[in-house]
């Protein structure tokens, strides 16, 4: 393996460790010490972030979607990546540490593990695959994100209730606003599902002429789609909101969790490709 | 420095004693009046609901602290206020309790910075009545910028302090767009009607006052350009208000978990806060049961009062750094008042003029006329500061008093801009 993809295997995790202390200090000190610096660090990062995706996709001639420590980077940045565009878009800063801890945990685990794929599918190296696994994993980015909004606005929640006015009621921003953000990170990562979904209805026959619609993995993509479908138009429409619609975000993320697990450790399922 | 001064203050004496040395804005012009032919060349008076201060220069060095008190016993016609009942202070001291009370710090709730403002006002009036001097405008800068500091670099005033103001504050932990909201203020006293304003003043989209007394909701709603209900009629409104204040002293609840039950479902159990900042309590705390109800007492708003007073008074030691800093700076700056470092800067300014000149126009003359010009560009100079240097000493030797030395020197340093040279160059 070269000696870059190395080195940046090893940065990766120190640096988002790096960037989540200092917006962790931040979050605790209350500061506005590290406003700014901490939103360059994170940009540092991710642009690091990419070179490597870049250049693991360079150097092995293939997305870095071959064996699933591969497809933990891409989650890592893509989690990350959404957050800091919505910490642009919004200017709401205190609520980094909740999200890049994720990036954290899919990046050690990535680096830990990730090895060379010695021999790579053919499928693997289809175009359509490419922009399905990536709307896929930026839709889960979505989920994810969607479902730390979603914890903090249960957990200011029940703060306000019980009075509790500590670090979480001074820091973080108010509950319309957290719920405003899970909800349009759920949109945002629904959206991104739907176009995986579509784009794998299309090409599943295609790649697997003799494919099960009973497959596991389909059937926990389509409950999640199911569940964030229902509880964004719920919302849409008014009907239902807060805690009703945070729930369901939650519920969906771990269902999600639950079934790549499944998918990747337990079961075969065809799209256990490695 | 000379400068006295006495303060009556919430720490030495009962609100009666302070009540009875309040001044009106036209009392303190009057006392201004007096103050200047009796003791003060220059001076400042404050008078707000917590403390009354004097702070002046004597116009005759033997006036001591004693004596203030007395010429304000006088004025007031009142003899039950002890001298024991104030804080006094001379010389550098007097002006860090000025800037110890411009910061707050010295308030009864520490970093209210309506201080800020008071003592701005009391500084207005002194420069209206011709009582502020060079010095005191000095003091004023000074004290106006130590002010500003501590607002800017510390959080000595960051935070709820009343629990009206608290009430804001956690509710706009809920919502995030008051402008899209309507609240209902129950009760028209003092509390509701600060309540009221801290509202309309975070933008408020619709206010609407009740009380039992309608005229009394009425004269606050005309105030704050807002709107007055029934208070038989407004149980039936209820679920139009997202946010709910009471402030009432009414013996019985007012408001029901029932009467919010009802409100809650048919608004379709969208947030409601309810603030009841009354004692006995007026809606029934069993309504913080109800989902997406927020309700809060006096109690759990005094929690973050207390909160953020104590993160206030972890701010002092950075305020008080501050204020030794400004010091220090203006000690600096009076010293700078004394007439040898005067003439000593007044030849300097004149010099580094004088060669600057020489040194652009050097080339224009011959090698041999370049040293006649230094020779006579240095006895011009020489010249015309001979008689003010003359006169400067005089001003030493005939004995004035170190306030009107330092008022005649800071005139000088103004006109020839030594000041900002000196401070250019501490910069």
């Amino acid at each position: 393996m070269s000696s870059t993809i190395i080195f940046l295997n090893i940065l990766l995790p120190i640096l988002y460790s790096c960037t989540f202390s200092i917006y962790t200090y931040d979050f605790w000190k209350g500061g506005k010490r590290f406003t700014n610096s901490k939103r360059v660090f994170l940009f540092l990062t991710l642009l690091l972030h990419l070179v490597y995706l870049l250049y693991r996709t360079v150097f092995f001639n293939h997305p870095p979607i071959t064996n699933v420590f591969e497809i933990f980077t891409i989650l890592a940045f893509s989690i990350s990546f959404s957050y800091f565009i919505l910490e642009l878009v919004t200017d709401i800063r205190g609520t980094g540490p909740f999200i890049i801890i994720i990036s954290i945990i899919f990046q050690i685990i990535s680096s830990l593990f990730i090895k060379e794929t010695p021999i790579v599918k053919d499928i693997l190296r289809s175009n359509l695959l490419g922009i399905h696994v990536f709307s896929a994993l930026v839709g889960y980015s979505g989920i994810t994100v969607s479902a730390v909004y979603g914890f903090l606005y249960l957990t200011l929640y029940k703060d306000i209730k019980l009075n509790k006015f500590g670090l979480i009621f001074n820091r973080l921003p108010n509950l319309e606003v957290l719920e405003t953000l899970s909800y349009y990170s759920a949109v945002i990562g629904f959206i991104l599902l739907t176009c995986a979904i579509i784009i794998g209805i299309i090409w599943l026959p295609k790649a697997f002429p003799k494919i099960g619609f009973t497959d596991p993995k389909l059937i926990g993509t389509f409950t999640v789609w199911i569940l964030y479908g229902i509880g964004i138009l719920s919302k849409t429409f008014g009907k239902w909101r807060g805690k009703k619609v945070v729930f369901f975000s939650i519920i969906g993320f771990v269902i999600a969790i639950l079934s790549t697990m499944f998918t990747n450790f337990l079961s075969t399922s065809f799209h256990s490709f490695y | 420095m000379n400068i006295l001064a006495i303060s009556i203050n919430h720490r030495t004496a009962p609100i009666e004693l302070r009540e009875a040395l309040h001044l009106s804005s036209d009392e303190i012009k009057s006392l201004i009046h007096h103050a200047k032919e009796e003791l003060f060349s220059e001076g400042l008076i404050i008078s707000t609901c917590n403390r009354t201060e004097l702070y002046g220069i004597p116009k005759d060095q033997k006036l001591d602290v004693l004596d203030i008190q007395n010429f304000i016993f006088n004025f007031k016609n009142n003899n039950d206020v002890k001298p024991e009942n104030f804080q006094t202070f001379a010389s550098t001291e007097a002006i860090r309790h000025l800037f110890r009370l411009i910061s707050g710090i010295d308030s009864l709730l520490i970093g209210d910075n309506q201080i800020y403002h008071q003592v701005k006002e009391g500084f207005q009036t002194s420069e209206e009545m011709q009582f502020a001097g060079v010095l005191m405008k000095r003091i004023f800068d000074a004290a106006t910028k130590m002010g500003k500091r501590a607002i800017s670099e510390t959080e000595i005033s960051e935070g709820a302090v009343t629990v009206s103001y608290a009430a804001v504050q956690l509710i706009e932990k809920i919502f995030s767009n008051l402008s899209k909201k309507t609240a209902l203020i129950i009760g028209a006293g003092e509390s509701g009607e600060l309540a009221a304003k801290h509202l309309k003043d975070r933008g408020i989209g619709r206010l609407v006052i009740t009380n039992r007394t309608l005229e009394r909701a009425e004269r606050i709603a005309r105030a704050l350009d807002s709107e007055t209900i029934f208070f038989d009629t407004f149980k039936e409104k209820l679920h139009e208000f997202d946010i709910i204040l009471s402030a009432t002293s009414s013996d019985n609840l007012i408001l029901t978990k029932d009467d919010i039950k009802k409100a809650m479902k048919n608004r379709n159990y969208s947030s409601m806060v309810l603030m009841d900042i009354s004692i006995p309590r007026d809606i029934d705390p069993a309504a913080r049961e109800i989902d997406y109800v927020f309700y809060h007492d006096i109690d759990s708003l005094n929690i973050i009062v207390e909160q953020n007073l104590s993160k206030r008074k972890f701010e002092v030691p950075r305020v008080e750094k501050i204020i030794n800093e400004e010091i220090d700076a203006f000690i600096s700056w009076y010293n700078s008042l004394e007439v040898a470092p005067t003439i000593k800067d007044l030849r300097d300014h004149f010099e580094s003029i004088r060669a600057d000149e020489v040194g652009k126009n050097k080339n224009r003359f011959s090698s041999e006329d370049q040293e006649k010009v230094e020779i006579i560009t240095k006895r011009i100079i020489n010249k015309i500061l001979h008689q003010p240097t003359v006169e400067l000493k005089k001003i030493n030797e005939l004995g004035t008093s170190p306030e009107e030395t330092a008022v005649k020197v800071s005139i000088l340093r103004d006109i020839f801009g030594i000041n900002d040279k000196h401070e250019e160059q501490k910069e």
